[in-house]
């Protein structure tokens, strides 16, 4: 009888220290020494920095190492000069580029433009948005070029996807998009 | 009695008319009387080295082990050198209720408690070091195998500190069991004895219901030499993991065969010469003259002698294999230990170590309380020098000249040092004034063969007892007179 009390004071006394820990905010830390770091992490707060944030802005015109601004200015005359360019991509591993190109198209466009490319995606279909156009649309006459213009800079509703595509990404993206047209037009 | 037989050469072990009762009587005497003046002075110096230790550690641990003056060079030296050298110190104490009992000595039994207690309170601070010398002392617990969250990360098994580890916890976790097993009959003496009701509850619960049954008797003879049995590969396993901490690695100076039993030799050596530090006084203070006597001193400085002189041997032969093998590195740490900047710690250990244990010779030195009690602290300064010389010589000058550097100790270094001291006389005065000194039961087990006044009824052709005409068997005594007589004393 004497056991079974204390072994219930035990346990109290553990589900006691248990019941400290609260779900909504971090738990408790045993001597933290290397939690926290001591450098800037990537987009850490940082109350010195005008922004807030370690992640600032690089200056304006500034080429980094492997990357070159794009050239085309975000207009009409842009596109129209843009939709002339050929992708860059190597033909002979034009398999390979189309089955990434599908992978990120599945990610990044299918939501709204849909996985064939009619522009009835799920955000389309649940009536999020409207006024998605089928790359089958004559008037569009969309080209690699045209459709890496405007994943580079977006285009009316749609926004920029630079920031979420790296240029051979963009290519890849739009050499499927071809493809998707090409099957549409069939 | 009359058909023991006791070689007559043997000097009594027990001194003075001294019956079952007379020895109850002094052995609770420290127990049940008041502490005296000299007592609460040593004690008070006592605690405040403790406290001082106490802080020193607190800054050590907040502040870092920067405060000590160990350097990228030289990273182990006093931390290790204290931890080792009360390792060492802790042996003998095992080494006496443990190697002698199996080899039947029965002028243990005087001070096996004593040393026992000492081997307790010098491990505890041996354990010290191992905790306080690392760099994140609150992280100890990894040390321990136990499974975990990090995927269940395990401990290696190959460092021979983790085998101290093991082999520090096993030690002072064998070291206590026995020596409480062999207290309990003494404290069921003192319980039987006590007055007060609070002493009588405290030692009613610390002697276990100890009742002295034949059946207890019996067992409790069985486990002792059980433990005995354990307890004596232990202690020679245990400094042997110790000296593993220097013998496994590749630093000249460190790496050499001869470390196991060297630094056990030397353990025994320190720690016998603490334990005759330690009984010199007690025995003064205690009023335990007739228990441990000149002839126990003199045995313990015959134990100091041969394992100094093995110790002697060790360094010898570590000179001798240094030059024998033809490594510059193994030449030049030995050339360095003698001529380099730490001579002067070379010279007091080989001094203190080699030289001072051979006067041991002269019998007349040997029997002298005054000077055994001298050369006792002299051997513990040199062992300390010893274990320094080896970590702090051998690591300051080693493969890369460019690496070379000096030691010297802070003030942290040195309070820790004392702290240890400290507590460790803060333990031993408290445990002198609480605990039977000396295992009563064993020497009442003694007393008939080997006690002055059962030897000389023996040599006088006496007996032991007389059964008066009323039945009742009456001890013999000796009157003042030296005539022997059978009264009712």
């Amino acid at each position: 009888m004497k056991g079974l009390f204390q072994s219930v004071i035990v346990l109290g006394i553990l589900l006691l220290a248990a019941s400290c820990a609260d779900s909504s905010r971090p738990n408790y830390q045993y001597m933290p020494n290397m939690y926290e770091p001591v450098g800037y992490e990537t987009y850490q707060e940082v109350d010195f920095l005008p922004e807030g944030t370690a992640a600032l802005t690089p200056p304006e015109n500034t080429v980094k190492r492997g990357w070159l601004p794009y050239e085309f200015s975000n207009d009409a005359e842009g596109k129209e000069l843009a939709r002339a360019q050929q992708s860059p991509l190597d033909s002979l591993k034009a398999e390979a580029n189309l089955a990434k190109g599908k992978e990120l198209y599945d990610i990044y466009c299918a939501i709204c433009h849909g996985n064939q490319g009619k522009g009835q995606g799920t955000l389309v279909k649940r009536e999020k948005i409207l006024g998605v156009p089928s790359y089958a649309d004559a008037a569009r006459n969309i080209t690699a070029g045209s459709t890496y213009h405007t994943i580079y800079y977006g285009l009316n509703s749609m926004g920029s996807y630079a920031g979420q595509l790296n240029y051979e990404e963009r290519w890849q993206v739009s050499e499927y998009v071809m493809k998707l047209k090409n099957d549409l037009t069939k | 009695m009359a058909s023991h037989y006791e070689a007559p050469i043997r000097k009594p072990l027990v001194l003075g008319d001294k019956g079952y009762h007379d020895v109850s009587v002094d052995i609770a005497a420290p127990v049940e009387g008041k502490a005296n003046k000299h007592w609460w002075i040593v004690f008070s110096i006592s605690l405040a080295a403790l406290l001082w230790g106490i802080g020193a550690i607190v800054y050590t641990i907040s502040t870092g082990i920067g405060t000590w003056g160990l350097n990228k060079t030289v990273n182990w030296a006093w931390d290790i050198t204290n931890f080792v050298w009360w390792v060492g110190i802790g042996h003998a104490g095992t080494l006496i209720s443990a190697v002698l009992l199996l080899f039947r000595q029965k002028w243990r039994m005087a001070i096996n408690r004593s040393a026992e207690a000492m081997t307790i309170f010098s491990v505890i601070q041996a354990g010290l070091f191992p905790i306080i010398h690392m760099g994140r002392p609150w992280l100890a617990y990894w040390v321990v195998p136990i499974p975990n969250q990090f995927g269940s990360l395990w401990v290696n098994f190959n460092s021979p500190l983790l085998w101290d580890v093991f082999a520090i916890s096993t030690y002072l976790s064998v070291s206590l069991v026995f020596w409480w097993t062999g207290l309990l009959p003494d404290f069921g003496m003192i319980r039987d004895r006590a007055v007060k009701p609070f002493q009588k509850k405290i030692y009613s619960l610390v002697s276990f219901g100890w009742t002295g049954r034949a059946k207890d008797w019996q067992r409790f003879e069985e486990v002792s030499l059980v433990l005995a049995g354990l307890a004596t590969p232990l202690v020679l396993s245990v400094h042997t993991i110790v000296s593993f901490d220097f013998a496994t690695s590749v630093i000249p100076g460190w790496h050499t065969t001869i470390f196991p039993p060297y630094f056990v030799a030397g353990a025994i050596f320190s720690g016998f010469a603490m334990v005759q530090t330690l009984l010199i006084i007690m025995r003064k203070v205690c009023n335990l003259e007739a228990y441990i006597t000149v002839q126990h001193i003199e045995l313990m400085n015959i134990v100091i002698m041969i394992t100094g002189s093995i110790v002697g041997c060790a360094y010898i032969t570590e000179l001798f294999i240094a030059w024998y093998s033809g490594v510059e590195y193994e030449q030049y740490a030995f050339l360095n230990r003698a001529t380099g900047p730490y001579w002067w710690a070379y010279l007091l250990m080989m001094s203190c170590n080699v030289v001072s244990p051979q006067i041991m010779w002269f019998k007349k030195i040997r029997t002298s309380i005054m000077v055994s009690f001298i050369i006792s602290i002299v051997v513990n300064v040199g062992m300390w020098f010893e274990r320094f010389v080896i970590i702090v010589s051998s690591l300051h000058r080693d493969y890369l000249p460019s690496s070379w550097t000096m030691f010297s100790p802070t003030f942290v270094d040195i309070g820790i040092f004392i702290g240890t001291i400290g507590f460790f006389f803060v333990l031993f005065l408290l445990y002198a004034r609480t605990f039977p000194v000396i295992a009563q039961a064993e020497v009442k087990s003694i007393l008939k063969s080997s006690g002055e006044r059962y030897k000389s009824l023996r040599a006088a052709g006496k007996p032991m007892y007389k059964i008066r005409k009323d039945g009742v068997v009456r001890e013999t005594i000796m009157d003042s007179e030296g005539t022997l007589s059978n009264t009712d004393k």
